[in-house]
């Protein structure tokens, strides 16, 4: 892992087809699709090595950047939990009120 | 033989008026097709690899294999 420190490989790496992955490879092929276009050939059938390749990249990218985002919410999260372990006193568990006890009285008008 | 082949490269980059020709869609250029999907190959390699190790680490790290 480039940007990644060796703490991050605790995380479950995502998967194969993940949300970024997906995104990122449409997006690729849609570039590949226009490049067709502005060069007026027929946007799906010409370049098909194109599309593979542009597609393929924008996956890879994705996956990176879906690891890259585990981690970053990953550490937000524990800083989160260490901070509420350390000040308790700023976060009081409440009773939990039941909805009869919240809702305003109704008043039927007919 | 070299000489055709190293004209066609040139050809291919040049901006010469003399020796510039349209791109021709009925004759690829089988080079640039092959590298492009041999590096599509190699990338989906490099991936399912990745992946692979990731989730192996995971597991050796969180003890549950």
């Amino acid at each position: 892992m480039g940007l990644l420190p060796d703490e991050a490989k605790v995380l479950p790496p995502p998967g194969i087809v993940n949300r970024n992955s997906v995104w990122f490879g449409l997006c690729g092929w849609a570039t590949a699709m226009l490049h067709n276009s502005l060069n007026r050939r027929p946007a799906l059938k010409a370049g098909v090595h194109r599309q593979a390749l542009f597609t393929t990249v924008g996956w890879f990218i994705g996956y990176h950047l879906t690891k890259y985002e585990n981690y970053k919410y990953a550490t937000l999260d524990r800083d989160m939990n260490e901070y509420m372990r350390l000040h308790p006193e700023q976060f009081p568990e409440k009773e939990p009120k039941t909805f009869a006890e919240i809702v305003e009285p109704f008043h039927p008008i007919r | 033989l070299i000489n055709e082949w190293l004209l066609c490269t040139l050809e291919l980059f040049s901006r010469n008026s003399f020796i510039a020709s349209k791109p021709d869609p009925s004759k690829p250029n089988m080079l640039r097709v092959g590298l492009a999907f041999g590096s599509t190959a190699v990338l989906w390699a490099l991936l399912f690899k990745q992946h692979r190790t990731d989730v192996h680490e995971y597991k050796t790290r969180n003890g549950l294999e």
